[in-house]
């Protein structure tokens, strides 16, 4: 099956992508891996909702994609079929290669180990220094103890906060609490970076900086999906646009705008 | 494989200290319900402890002829001591028999002392093994030329028989419901220890944590809790010691002291065992609904 390539960071092109079509532009020499694919994916809860419809999204390895559409279009979904909280009721999701629907039981916290997430609430333990609360990430998944410090070290400096390791998340601002939470889903180097509504909790100038670190992130090599309302920061970065409604990608546009342009 | 339980068990350590209000609550509570299964278990202990002691006093009591003579007796009393069922033989005499009913009923000395001839009978007083062998024991003394009469307690010994067996079957009956609401009460505390740890289990499993990873500090955790409960009820029990003691000789009349030495370890042994175990599967069993998704 023909999928996608790779779209330069920063690409400005204008084309629609209809899901299956294929890629035309192909700046880069190496054909790139695919990190995500979703196809004819449908799903409905036991309720009767049908909560994603057909759904089809291809996203090569770093790529940044922003995920938009109103409340109950479908991202929330999307999102927890990534994470394998959820299975597709018809279809299949690939990531990394690996289809989620045939994982067995014991498997699946090795998938997750390749994504690293961040929410609206950051969900960071109240408890646990920054420092704490990035390495537990590796605590809990067997790390080995000397391990710990240096990778912890290293995210924590990709994400600016080595002089707050010491502090507990309770004395940091809500962009400096979303910044650990960024820190701990790098910490496994993960092949995509999901960021659910990251900036919902924070003020427009605080939003911008989380945007800035995410892209450079994704400059870094990570292929980042990130699910947001903020149309104001969509248009403004222009990158790829997934667009959701009723279940369906009614829009899949390179270096878009939150609203349809044409 | 160290590394792990390592892991789990400083992450037990942790998980109890750092919510140290919810590890009290489940503590007190395993106290609470530990003090009560103890509790009802000396209870019960001292009640069957009296009722052994009350089958054993189960006599039968055969009255002699007067002209028996004392061959005829000793011969008897031989005879009883060698069935399977006696565990002792008295033998009475007629002056003795004068004896005891004088010192039971001192005003009828005068009565008593006008007779001419004692109207009393010698009697064999036969301690039995087991309650019901009554009239195996009575049928043989009837037939026996020197007996006169033996002491028709049959109605009187068929109650108590009935009644011991309903008060031990009650006894069991109570301790297994108790026991059952104990594990219960303390499952459910440990579940809202576990439960207001959820987040912690939430960022566990969305790092990619293995089930074993979350599981086993819970149930370490668990342990903990069992074991502390324990250690504190114990302490509580033995403090209590002297009272405790005290009670039951004095409501129950008697317990052997080498009993009390066992009933004591028995107890320490079933407080440990219950606080550990039911602490491991309050964890087990709370956790595992967060797994199961």
């Amino acid at each position: 099956m023909a999928m996608v390539s790779a779209v330069p960071s920063g690409s400005r092109s204008n084309q629609i992508r209809r899901p299956g079509a294929t890629d035309q532009q192909s700046q880069a020499s190496i054909p790139s891996r695919i990190v995500l694919a979703m196809q004819g994916v449908t799903k409905s809860y036991p309720n009767g909702r049908e909560a994603l419809h057909g759904v089809d999204l291809t996203v090569p390895e770093g790529d940044f994609v922003f995920l938009v559409g109103p409340s109950g279009a479908g991202k929330s979904t999307v999102i927890k079929l990534l994470i394998r909280d959820e299975l597709p009721t018809r279809g299949v999701v690939l990531l990394d290669g690996r289809d989620l629907g045939r994982l067995k039981r014991r498997e699946v916290p090795k998938i997750r180990r390749k994504i690293g997430i961040v929410f609206q609430d950051f969900k960071l333990l109240p408890n646990k220094t920054v420092r704490d609360n990035v390495g537990f990430a590796l605590e809990v998944t067997g790390a080995r103890r000397r391990d710990i410090e240096p990778a912890v070290d290293r995210v924590l400096r990709v994400v600016g906060l080595t002089g707050q390791a010491d502090q507990l998340p309770g004395q940091l601002s809500g962009g400096e609490q979303q910044r650990t939470a960024i820190a701990r889903a790098l910490v496994h180097n993960p092949r995509l970076f999901i960021a659910d509504e990251p900036t919902g909790n924070l003020d427009p100038l605080i939003s911008w900086e989380i945007i800035q670190l995410l892209l450079r992130i994704n400059e870094l090599g990570v292929t980042v999906l990130m699910a947001t309302h903020n149309a104001e920061v969509v248009t403004a970065v222009r990158k790829r646009v997934v667009a959701l409604e009723n279940g369906r990608v009614v829009r899949d546009e390179l270096g878009a705008a939150y609203h349809r342009e044409d | 494989m160290f590394a792990f339980v390592a892991f789990s068990l400083r992450r037990a350590w942790q998980g109890f200290w750092r919510n140290g209000l919810m590890s009290l609550a489940a503590t007190l509570t395993m106290v609470l319900m530990l003090v009560l299964l103890s509790g009802l278990i000396i209870l019960l202990t001292g009640l069957n402890a009296t009722l052994d002691f009350v089958q054993q006093e189960v006599q039968v009591v055969a009255y002699l002829k007067d002209s028996a003579n004392q061959q005829d007796i000793s011969g008897l009393e031989i005879s009883l001591q060698g069935m399977a069922q006696v565990t002792q033989v008295d033998f009475v005499s007629k002056d003795q028999a004068m004896k005891d009913f004088l010192a039971r009923h001192p005003d009828e000395a005068e009565v008593i002392n006008s007779l001419p001839t004692n109207p009393l009978p010698a009697s064999l007083q036969i301690n039995l093994r087991d309650p019901n062998d009554y009239l195996d024991v009575a049928t043989y003394l009837k037939s026996q030329p020197t007996v006169d009469r033996v002491l028709n307690i049959k109605q009187t010994v068929d109650q108590m028989v009935t009644v011991i067996g309903i008060l031990r079957a009650g006894g069991t009956a109570i301790l297994v419901v108790v026991g059952l609401i104990v594990l219960f009460i303390i499952v459910n505390t440990i579940r809202l220890a576990v439960v207001a740890r959820a987040d912690e289990i939430e960022i566990m499993r969305l790092v990619g944590a293995s089930d074993a990873f979350i599981r086993w500090p819970f149930i370490f955790e668990g342990a903990l809790v069992g074991l502390l409960g324990a250690v504190i009820t114990i302490g509580l029990l033995f403090v209590g010691q002297g009272p405790i003691t005290g009670f039951l000789s004095d409501y129950f009349r008697v317990l052997p002291v080498e009993a009390s030495a066992t009933v004591g370890q028995n107890i320490a042994l079933i407080v440990l065992g219950t606080g550990v175990g039911v602490g491991v599967l309050g964890s087990y069993l709370s956790v595992r609904s967060y797994l199961i998704r």
